[in-house]
């Protein structure tokens, strides 16, 4: 019997690639609130959420065979969702990394702010108040789980512009959280 | 990884905060879903044009290959329309020449066949070197050991009766100083 995290809900997935409709509502079900929670977080409203996370579960569904377990379900889903979210803002010309112009206000030479109490609502507030191009990479980095190489393949940009990015936002965050 | 960092992480959940309008989304899914999409068969995978495709491959193949033995017929006409005016040239003055050589009654039987034999290896030669024409056409060399070749038994003619001549002469004059 197979224990690898990658093979969780094989049995459902398998169905799912049959076509099984009452398996693919299972396997959505599952699914459906973490994907739209994603949604959420990368676009910033309910219905372009809605629609992302809608054209997400038919694509999956339909390109089920090319899912090999390579990565868990749950991993797969979310990495389609988050390219159609990025592909979606980019495609509305919203800004998905920080703008150039930001990079001269920030002195890279002052120390890091040390946050004192972490309270997960202001932290959540804080990201909210984040702009537009810093959100993103945060959003990747810290709450999704991504990895610099990840967030360089999902943004389109190198490894060390999502390290340096990422500490940008990092410091704004900690700035904006510090301030409430 | 800092504390803040971890603290975000370890708590990521938390961050899920909203609920999907689950019925109202799977029904917009279910009905894509349904609508067939259309398949999109590659090229490649179709029996009947992997056929076709692989008979264009074999035409044009063949097609190259004909161009590479053939393809310079132009050339080749012209060239051969050149070596056959210098082999009909050359292949008069020779015959002629041979015929005069057989014809000679100053000549013994020894000296023609001698004279023969030269011209057969000559003759062999030649056959070699129409049979390297053929194949390699575009090489100047080859036509230049032909003409050769062909000049080299005029010159053995030239030289016999030149030979038959003097000694005719020779005769004469010692008939004439007598």
């Amino acid at each position: 019997m197979k224990t690898d995290i990658r093979f969780t809900h094989q049995a459902l997935v398998e169905k799912c690639k049959t076509g099984h409709s009452s398996s693919q509502y299972e396997l959505y079900e599952l699914y459906v609130d973490a994907m739209y929670n994603i949604g959420r977080r990368m676009l910033n409203s309910k219905e372009d959420a809605e629609d992302i996370v809608q054209e997400s579960f038919v694509s999956a569904f339909r390109n089920l065979n090319s899912f090999n377990y390579e990565s868990t379900f749950g991993a797969w889903l979310k990495r389609i969702v988050i390219n159609k979210s990025i592909n979606y803002l980019k495609k509305k010309q919203l800004p998905v990394v920080p703008m150039e112009v930001h990079e001269f206000h920030l002195s890279e030479d002052s120390p890091e702010e040390k946050v004192d109490v972490i309270d997960i609502k202001k932290v959540k507030v804080g990201i909210g108040l984040l702009p537009a191009g810093y959100k993103q990479i945060i959003n990747l980095y810290l709450i999704e789980g991504y990895d610099h190489i990840e967030i360089g393949e999902v943004l389109g940009i190198s490894t060390s512009t999502s390290k340096s990015q990422y500490h940008r936002a990092k410091k704004k965050l900690v700035e904006i959280i510090n301030a409430l | 990884m800092d504390n803040f960092e971890k603290h975000i992480r370890e708590n990521a959940s938390e961050f899920d905060e909203h609920k999907a309008d689950r019925s109202k989304m799977w029904a917009k899914i279910s009905q894509e879903l349904e609508v067939e999409e259309p398949k999109v068969i590659p090229l490649w995978k179709s029996p009947m044009l992997r056929i076709a495709a692989t008979l264009l491959l074999l035409l044009g193949l063949a097609g190259f290959m004909g161009k590479q033995i053939f393809g310079n017929s132009g050339e080749t006409q012209y060239a051969s329309k050149e070596l056959l005016d210098i082999d009909m040239h050359y292949k008069g003055l020779v015959s002629y020449q041979v015929q005069l050589v057989q014809n000679n009654p100053n000549l013994s039987e020894e000296d023609k066949a001698e004279f023969l034999s030269f011209m057969d290896e000559l003759d062999a030669e030649y056959e070699q070197l129409r049979i390297e024409m053929q194949s390699n056409l575009d090489n100047e060399r080859v036509l230049e050991a032909i003409v050769s070749n062909y000049k080299q038994r005029i010159e053995l003619i030239e030289n016999l009766l030149k030979q038959i001549n003097d000694s005719k002469l020779n005769d004469d004059d010692y008939g004439y100083t007598l």
